[in-house]
C-alpha cells in the first residue's frame, strides 16, 4: 500500500515436492524492501533465500501467499510480465547473440521501436563500459566482462527492481572486489533497487542499506548492516555474521552473572528473559586483554596466533569457557602474551548483548 | 496436498513432445518385436507367411530335429553347427579388434590435441561409411582373381591362387575390418579420460612396462574395454552383410540362416523364433554388460 | 622435447601397431576407389585411367532407379527422425530427471540395441499384414522403418547440444519480457538447431547406408542403392560397383565433414 514499498513478500511459503519428499524452502516468510534500496538477503545455501528471489522474479510461486510490487500482488503473473529482471548467477547470456543484441534482447522482445532499443543499448554498454565488446559473443569475454554483460541487459528495460542471485560467486576475489563497488555505483547511478542474494557477510555488509538474514526458510532479523553487526538477534546471527564469543550466564536486571565469577554489564535484546540463565554475545574486537593486574575478568591465556594485522589470542576464564580477542598487532609483531600467563578481560558497556534465547 | 503445479506441467509438456518419437518407435522398430514373438509361435504356411494356429513346432526346431518318418527327437546338427560358428566368429572378432584396437586407441589418446581430433576422424569416417562398401572392398582383394593373389602370382610367392573368399576365415577377417571402430571409439574416450600421472606413479613404484599395462591401464580402462568389446560383439553376432559377402552360401552365420526362412526356407515361426533366439543373446550380453560397466569399475577408489 | 627419452606415456610396438591399422582400415577402400578409375573390367589388374565406369553407371536405369529412391527415402526419413529427435530432445534434457525421461531415452535408443537382422524380421512379419490388409505397397513402410531407426541418430547430438546448455537460459528470456512463443523463435530454436542440422545429416546418412532393414520390407521392384549393389555384388564383378561405391563415399565424407564442422567446440 505504501509507496515506499517496492516489494512485498506476504506469509510466503514455499514447498517442494510432496507427501514424505516434500521439502519447506520457504516458511512463511514476510517481509518489506523500500523503493530504491540496496537490500541484500544473506544466509547459508539451503536458507530459502534463493527461492524467495525465485518467487519475486515469477520463475515460481508460492505454495502460500503473496508478492506484492508496488502494492499491486502479483503472486501468480508469469515472470514475462513483470517489472522485474535478474542477474543469473551462471549469467545465462545467449551463446548465440552478441553482446549489444545480449542487452537488446529485452526491449526488443517487449516490442520497443528499433531507434529506443539502440539508444539504450549504447548507454548501457556506456554504463558498464564495454562499449568496445558490443560485436562480441559472451564466449569471447571474460568472466568479469560476461557479469557486466548480464548486469547491464537486466538493467536496460529499466525494471523496478533487480534481482541478483549471487552473481559475484563465480569471480575471483580481487574481481569480486572490484565489482562489489561497481555494483554499489550502479544501484546509486540508476536508483533502481536491488535485491542482492549472497551467501557472502562481508559482500552483504559493505554493499546493503538493509540486510535480511534467512536461515532453513525462515527470516531472522532484517536491519541496517550496523544494526545487523552490533545487535544480532540471536545466535544464528551472531555466529553466521562475523564471529562472536558466546557466554552463559544467569540474568539479573542489567547484569550478567558468569558462574562463581564476576558480574558483568549486559545489554539485552528485545525478547531476552528478564531474568535466570541466558546466553550473552561479545564480538573478538570488542574484547580488550590488560596485563599486569587492575580491574577487568580475570583470565589465562590458552595461545595466540599472529595473523599480519591482527593477533587472536584465545584465553580461558576461571570456569574453562574459552574467549577469542582480537587486537591490532603491535609495531614489534609479539603481542607479548605467553601461554599460562595471567590476564584481565574488559570491554565496552554496550558490547555484550544478552540473547533473545534460552540458555 | 498441493503438490507442485509447476513440476508436473513440465513433465507432462516433455511427455507430449516425446510422444511423437514414441509412436515412430513403437510402430517402425519395439511393436513389431513382439508381434514377431507371436508368430514364432504359430504354423507356417505352404507359401510363406503363417497359419493362425497355435504351435510350439518352430521353438522345438531351434535347436531339435523331428524325423519325419518316426518323430524321434534328435539335435538338429545344421542349427547347433551355425549357432556355434556364429559364437565363435562373434568371439573371435571381439578378441582379435580389442589386440589391434587397444593400441591404436592409446596411440591415438596420446598424441597432441590437433593429431588426435584428426586420427579420430579418420577412425570415424570408416565408422559412417558404407558396411557394405567396406566389406565389398575386402571382398575384393581377397578373391580369388582379386588383388592379393593376383600380386602375389605376379610376385611368384604362390603358383595356386589362396582361396580366402567363402571361408570362416574372410568372415572372420570382415566382420573385423568394419566393426574396428566400434572398438577402438570407446576404448579412445577411456584411455583420454586416464590421468597419466598414474604412470608416473606407477613407474615411480619400479613397475616395469607391462606391468604398468597389466595393472595399472587395463584396469583403470576396463569400462571402455567392456563397451568397446560390445559394441563389436552384438553386430558380430548378428551380421548379415559381412557373412554373404564373404562366406558365401555354406558358411551362413544366424543372420543369414533367419533370412533363409523367409526365403527358401518358407518357414516364418521358425525365423521368428530364432531371432528371439539372437535377442534374448543379445540383451543377455547387454545386461552382463551394465552389471560389469557399473560394479566393475567402483573398487579403484 | 625430446622423444627419444623415456617417454612416459610410450608402450613398446603400439605405434607399430597403430600405424598399420590406418594402413589395413584405408587400403581396402583406396583399392575399391583406385580401381574405379580402372580402363579394364578387372578390380585387381590395373590397365589405365579411365572415367569410363561413371557413365556406364549412370546409363543404368536399375542405378538411376535405385539412386532416386534412395534420396527419397533418406531425405523424408532423416527429416521425420530429425523432427520427432528434436521434440523428444526438448522434452527429455535440462530439467529434472524422472523415470519417464529413461523409459523415452531407452526407447528411443532401442534400435542401437537390438540386431537389424531382428528388427528387419520383425518389421517384415508386421508391415507384411499391413500390405496385405491396406493393398499399399508405396515407399511408406520403408521411410517409417529407417526414420526409426534414424531416430537415434539424430536424438543424441541435439540432446548433446541441449545439454551442455545453461539451464537459465529460458528463465532469462522469460524474465525478459519474451513470451513462450518469443523464447522458442529467439532462444531454444537459434540454440538447437546446429544440434539439429548435424543430427539430419547423421540421419541421412544412416538411412542412405541401410541394407538389412531395407532389404526385408521393401516391396518387389523398390531396390535401394544398397540393396541394389548387394544382388550386384553377388551376381557379377564388374568396375560399376566401385564407380557407384566412390560416389557413395564421396556423399558420406561431405556429409561428415560438414557434420564434424557443425558440431566442432567453439573457442
Amino acid at each position: 500500500m505504501s509507496d515506499e514499498n517496492a516489494v512485498e513478500a506476504r506469509a510466503a511459503r514455499k514447498i517442494y515436492g510432496q507427501g514424505a519428499g516434500a521439502v519447506t524452502a520457504l516458511d512463511g516468510v514476510s517481509l518489506l524492501i523500500r523503493k530504491g534500496e540496496f537490500f541484500t538477503l544473506l544466509g547459508p545455501s539451503g536458507c530459502g533465500k534463493t527461492t524467495l528471489l525465485k518467487l519475486i522474479a515469477g520463475f515460481e510461486s508460492p505454495t502460500e501467499g503473496q508478492i506484492l510490487l508496488d502494492g499491486t500482488d502479483i503472486t501468480y503473473d508469469p515472470p514475462n510480465r513483470r517489472p522485474v529482471n535478474t542477474v543469473f548467477q551462471s549469467y545465462a547470456l545467449f551463446p548465440h547473440l552478441t553482446v549489444a543484441d545480449n542487452i537488446g534482447f529485452g526491449l526488443r522482445m517487449q516490442g520497443r521501436p528499433k531507434r529506443e532499443v539502440a539508444d539504450t543499448v549504447a548507454r548501457m554498454l556506456a554504463l558498464v563500459r564495454l562499449e568496445a565488446m558490443a560485436d562480441r559473443k559472451p564466449g569471447q569475454l571474460s568472466g568479469g566482462q560476461q557479469q557486466r554483460v548480464a548486469l547491464a541487459r537486466a538493467l536496460a528495460p529499466s525494471p523496478k527492481v533487480l534481482l541478483l542471485d549471487e552473481p559475484l560467486s563465480a569471480l575471483d576475489l580481487q574481481l569480486r572486489k572490484e565489482m562489489q563497488v561497481e555494483l554499489k555505483r550502479l544501484q546509486v547511478e540508476t536508483g533502481i533497487t536491488f535485491v542482492f542474494v549472497t551467501h557472502d557477510q562481508e559482500e552483504a555488509l559493505t554493499m546493503s542499506d538493509r540486510i535480511g538474514v534467512m536461515q532453513a526458510g525462515r527470516l531472522l532479523q532484517v536491519g541496517d548492516p550496523r544494526a545487523i553487526y552490533t545487535r544480532p538477534a540471536n545466535r544464528f546471527v551472531a555466529s553466521f555474521i562475523g564471529e562472536s564469543n558466546f557466554l552463559t550466564g544467569t540474568r539479573d536486571g542489567d547484569t550478567l552473572a558468569l558462574g562463581a565469577g564476576p558480574r558483568l554489564t549486559a545489554t539485552a535484546m528485545d525478547g531476552a528473559p528478564a531474568s535466570g540463565p541466558v546466553t550473552a554475545a561479545i564480538r573478538p574486537e570488542q574484547v580488550r586483554i590488560v596485563q599486569g593486574g587492575g580491574e577487568g575478568i580475570p583470565a589465562t591465556v590458552v595461545r595466540s596466533v599472529y595473523f599480519g594485522t591482527d593477533t587472536h589470542a584465545v584465553v580461558a576464564l576461571t570456569d574453562g569457557t574459552e574467549i577469542t580477542v582480537r587486537m591490532q598487532s603491535p609495531a614489534s609483531g609479539d603481542a607479548g602474551l605467553a601461554p599460562g600467563q595471567e590476564v584481565r578481560l574488559t570491554f565496552e558497556p554496550g558490547a555484550l548483548i544478552v540473547l533473545p534465547e534460552v540458555a | 496436498m498441493s503438490g507442485d503445479p509447476q513440476q508436473a506441467a513440465a513433465a507432462r509438456r516433455g511427455w507430449l513432445l516425446s510422444a511423437p518419437a514414441l509412436l515412430l518407435l513403437a510402430v517402425g522398430a519395439t511393436g513389431p518385436l513382439a508381434i514377431m514373438l507371436v508368430y514364432s509361435f504359430l504354423e507356417p504356411g505352404d507359401y510363406g507367411n503363417v497359419e493362425w494356429a497355435l504351435s510350439f513346432e518352430a521353438w522345438f526346431n531351434v535347436i531339435l530335429n523331428r524325423d519325419i518318418f518316426d518323430g524321434t527327437l534328435s539335435f538338429a546338427d545344421a542349427h547347433l553347427s551355425i549357432f556355434w560358428r556364429s559364437a565363435k566368429l562373434a568371439l573371435l572378432t571381439t578378441l582379435f579388434a580389442f589386440v589391434v584396437g587397444f593400441p591404436t586407441a592409446w596411440f591415438i589418446a596420446t598424441r597432441n590435441a590437433g593429431a588426435r581430433t584428426a586420427l579420430l576422424f579418420l577412425i570415424t569416417i570408416p565408422f559412417w561409411t558404407n558396411l557394405l562398401i567396406r566389406t565389398f572392398a575386402i571382398n575384393q582383394i581377397i578373391r580369388n582373381e582379386g588383388f592379393l593373389n593376383t600380386f602375389l602370382l605376379w610376385i611368384g610367392a604362390i603358383d595356386q591362387p589362396i582361396v580366402m573368399l567363402y571361408t570362416d576365415f574372410a568372415v572372420f577377417l570382415g566382420m573385423t575390418y568394419v566393426y574396428l571402430p566400434l572398438m577402438v571409439l570407446p576404448l579412445f574416450a577411456a584411455i583420454d579420460r586416464f590421468d597419466m600421472a598414474l604412470l608416473q606413479a606407477g613407474y615411480d613404484l619400479y613397475a616395469s612396462r607391462w606391468q604398468i599395462l597389466r595393472h595399472v591401464i587395463v584396469p583403470v580402462v576396463k569400462p571402455g574395454i567392456i563397451a568397446g568389446s560390445i559394441l563389436v560383439f552384438i553386430p558380430a553376432l548378428g551380421a548379415y552383410v559381412t557373412p554373404r559377402i564373404l562366406g558365401g552360401g555354406r558358411n551362413m552365420m544366424i543372420g543369414n540362416f533367419i533370412e533363409l526362412q523367409f526365403g527358401q526356407g518358407r518357414n516364418w515361426p521358425l525365423g521368428a523364433a530364432l531371432s528371439v533366439v539372437l535377442l534374448v543373446l543379445v540383451s543377455a550380453a547387454l545386461i552382463v554388460y551394465t552389471r560389469f560397466a557399473t560394479g566393475g569399475d567402483k573398487p579403484h577408489g | 622435447m625430446a622423444d627419444r627419452s623415456f617417454s612416459i606415456s610410450r608402450l613398446p610396438g603400439f605405434g607399430t601397431i597403430a600405424v598399420a591399422v590406418f594402413v589395413m582400415l584405408y587400403a581396402p577402400i583406396a583399392m575399391l576407389v583406385i580401381f574405379s578409375f580402372n580402363a579394364g573390367d578387372s578390380v585387381a589388374i590395373w590397365e589405365g585411367f579411365s572415367l569410363r565406369w561413371y557413365p556406364e553407371a549412370w546409363a543404368n536405369e536399375a542405378v538411376k532407379d535405385a539412386t532416386w529412391r534412395s534420396l527419397q527415402i533418406a531425405t523424408c526419413a532423416s527429416i521425420l527422425a530429425t523432427t520427432v529427435a528434436t521434440m523428444a530432445a526438448l522434452g527429455t534434457t535440462r530439467r529434472r530427471a524422472t523415470r519417464g525421461q529413461s523409459f523415452v531415452y531407452l526407447m528411443i535408443n532401442q534400435p542401437l540395441m537390438v540386431p537389424e537382422i531382428v528388427t528387419a524380421v520383425a518389421l517384415l512379419i508386421f508391415f507384411s499384414s499391413i500390405k496385405v490388409a491396406t493393398g499399399y505397397q508405396g515407399l511408406g513402410y520403408l521411410i517409417v522403418a529407417h526414420a526409426a531407426f534414424c531416430t537415434p541418430f539424430a536424438y543424441l547430438p541435439i540432446r548433446a547440444r541441449l545439454e551442455g546448455m545453461d539451464l537459465s537460459l529460458e528463465t532469462a528470456s522469460a524474465d525478459l519480457y519474451a513470451s513462450r512463443w518469443q523464447t522458442f523463435r529467439h532462444v531454444t530454436l537459434p540454440l538447437v538447431l546446429p544440434g539439429a542440422v548435424a543430427g539430419l545429416m547423421l540421419a541421412f546418412v544412416t538411412s542412405l547406408d541401410d541394407v538389412v532393414i531395407t532389404l526385408f520390407v521393401k516391396s518387389a521392384g523398390q531396390d535401394t542403392l544398397p540393396t541394389y549393389m548387394l544382388a550386384q555384388i553377388r551376381r557379377s564383378v564388374s568396375a560399376e560397383v566401385n564407380a557407384i561405391s566412390t560416389l557413395l563415399l564421396l556423399l558420406t565424407v561431405v556429409l561428415l565433414t560438414a557434420f564434424f564442422l557443425l558440431t566442432r567446440k567453439r573457442t
